[in-house]
């Protein structure tokens, strides 16, 4: 217990000197807090195009498909913040940057996760908070406790899944030396599949972002609950098992991690 | 002649470049496979059980969209424009000036490599096999074809000169992130490249066609499908190499503006 709190004030001290140094230019973090929000609320008028004449995507209608982009968005937020540089490993160890990390008296994928803390997620933050407001006005969203309860345990469950994915994309660099390039083929291509309710797409793909690559909990499944939204092909409180899924995804990503780390030799230069 | 011969070598060279970086041409058209799987998928669900919408069959939107996703991966497969504005950041580009060609041109003339390249060895292959085992529908005349070829070339040059416009930006402004997204979310849109402009609001419709960028995908995709036939063949056709000639000076204007920048600046 006591090391946990250590680490936590370790974190803090360590991402603080990170945020002190994006602070120093102003005009560019505003800047990227713009073209953040300005993208997201891209997508979503392209949304609203799309259902200006259809209404609905797969029974689900603007503000519904709003609200699943929205809930992805916001948990997408937190994963830049804790996991997002992990993609660019390869970078490190091909210039022979990472030995720095395991020299030092501390957990080396601890330091790494808390070598950067990328205040330009405010952009995602205000975006999905905007959006909740907004469609839950639409749709009369009563927001009970158990409501967000619930809502928490999905952002917690939707970081883990996607905060996972990332570090044993990055865990794929202590094999091959490449990793940034498979966040740009597997994970963006996958994060924009997932904007949009799974029901639509094969039956083969729904049970690979289920079972395999766990996207449908960031936000298909647990929207769904909250939308009273039927999930073809699977049981209803399937959103449940969000943070549960997140937790169990995001221990085998980190021993996968662990593991690549253990077989890992410095570029020796 | 020669210089024709100097951009020829350009598009050689970057052949032979995307020949030895295979593994970039792989993951490429993974993504794109993901995002056709996507565009149809939506499109199919759009349409649910209906026959038809606007006039467009289901059939006739799904060939739309695979055509548009080919499209999108050949106008992706050149020099990524990040790749500029880093010379331009670092001052690399200053290099280029002092050579004898002209910059724009050169990397046109690249990009024909590259794309030559990804179109034969991934893109041709999956497109033909798609049309073969989905129910998709193919021109019925050669002409069509060949006037899709030509449609999509005109895209594929306002493309170029637009992003390249754009790009050149970074000579006055040091940070582009916002407007940077912006831009691309428009092109995405107002270009028609995932939702034809028929299924616009009305008013969208008539800003999205007084606008370049309806000339990148939306023409060539309907001329595809023989949404676009007859004389309104022929005003399309006009329309996009009116806006490939505008777009060109604009880039010239451009270009020469912020290469006098560099002079003045001293690289």
């Amino acid at each position: 217990m006591k090391k946990i709190i250590e680490y936590v004030r370790l974190y803090f001290r360590l991402v603080g000197a990170g945020v002190r140094a994006q602070m120093q230019y102003r005009f560019a973090f505003v800047m990227r807090i713009v073209g953040m929000v300005a993208a997201y609320t891209g997508t979503a008028v392209t949304m609203w195009v799309m259902l200006y004449q259809f209404e609905e995507l797969g029974e689900w209608n603007f503000y519904e498909l709003l609200f699943l982009f929205a809930l992805a968005v916001l948990s997408w937020g937190f994963c830049i913040i804790l996991f997002f540089h992990f993609r660019s490993l390869d970078t490190y160890i091909v210039n022979g940057t990472f030995d720095r990390f395991l020299v030092r008296p501390i957990n080396p994928f601890f330091h790494f996760m808390a070598m950067k803390f990328d205040i330009g997620a405010a952009g995602q933050f205000i975006f999905s908070i905007f959006v909740f407001i907004w469609v839950s006005n639409a749709l009369d969203i009563h927001w009970q406790l158990g409501k967000i309860l619930f809502l928490f345990g999905a952002v917690i469950g939707g970081v883990l899944v996607q905060g996972g994915l990332l570090v044993f994309i990055s865990a794929i660099a202590f094999w091959t030396t490449k990793s940034e390039r498979f966040y740009w083929v597997v994970m963006y291509p996958a994060r924009n599949l997932t904007n949009y309710p799974l029901a639509i797409y094969p039956k083969m793909v729904q049970w690979v972002t289920a079972f395999v690559i766990p996207f449908g909990f960031v936000n298909y499944f647990p929207a769904a609950v909250l939308l009273n939204k039927e999930t073809p092909y699977f049981p209803s409180y399937i959103g449940y098992f969000t943070p549960l899924v997140g937790i169990v995804f995001f221990i085998v990503a980190y021993y996968v991690w662990m593991l690549g780390l253990s077989r890992y030799k410095s570029a020796g230069s | 002649m020669d210089s024709v011969k100097m951009y020829i070598a350009f598009t050689k060279k970057a052949f032979m470049r995307s020949a030895a970086y295979r593994f970039d041409v792989w993951t490429r058209l993974v993504s794109n496979i993901i995002f056709l799987l996507m565009w149809m998928s939506i499109w199919y669900a759009l349409y649910m059980d209906k026959d038809e919408a606007s006039g467009i069959s289901l059939t006739a939107m799904l060939t739309y969209v695979a055509v548009s996703q080919f499209l999108t991966a050949v106008n992706g497969a050149g020099t990524p424009l990040w790749e500029l504005q880093e010379k331009v950041r670092t001052g690399d580009i200053a290099l280029e000036l002092m050579r004898p060609f002209d910059v724009p041109l050169r990397y046109l003339f690249a990009d024909f490599g590259s794309v030559a390249f990804y179109m034969l060895t991934a893109l041709v292959p999956l497109y033909v096999f798609l049309f073969f085992f989905v129910d998709l529908t193919l021109p019925t005349s050669w002409v069509t074809w060949m006037l899709f070829l030509v449609s999509g070339f005109l895209g594929f040059l306002i493309r170029y000169c637009i992003e390249l416009i754009f790009g050149l930006f970074t000579f006055w402004l040091i940070e582009t992130g916002g407007i940077e997204d912006i831009f691309y979310f428009s092109v995405s849109l107002l270009s028609g490249s995932v939702i034809p402009l028929w299924f616009f609001p009305e008013w969208l419709q008539t800003f999205a066609e007084y606008l370049p960028f309806q000339g990148i995908y939306f023409i060539p995709n309907a001329i595809f499908i023989e949404e676009i036939t007859g004389n309104e063949l022929v005003v399309s056709l006009g329309i996009q190499l009116f806006w490939v000639a505008v777009s060109y000076a604009i880039l010239r204007f451009v270009w020469r503006k912020a290469s006098n920048k560099v002079v003045v600046q001293g690289g």
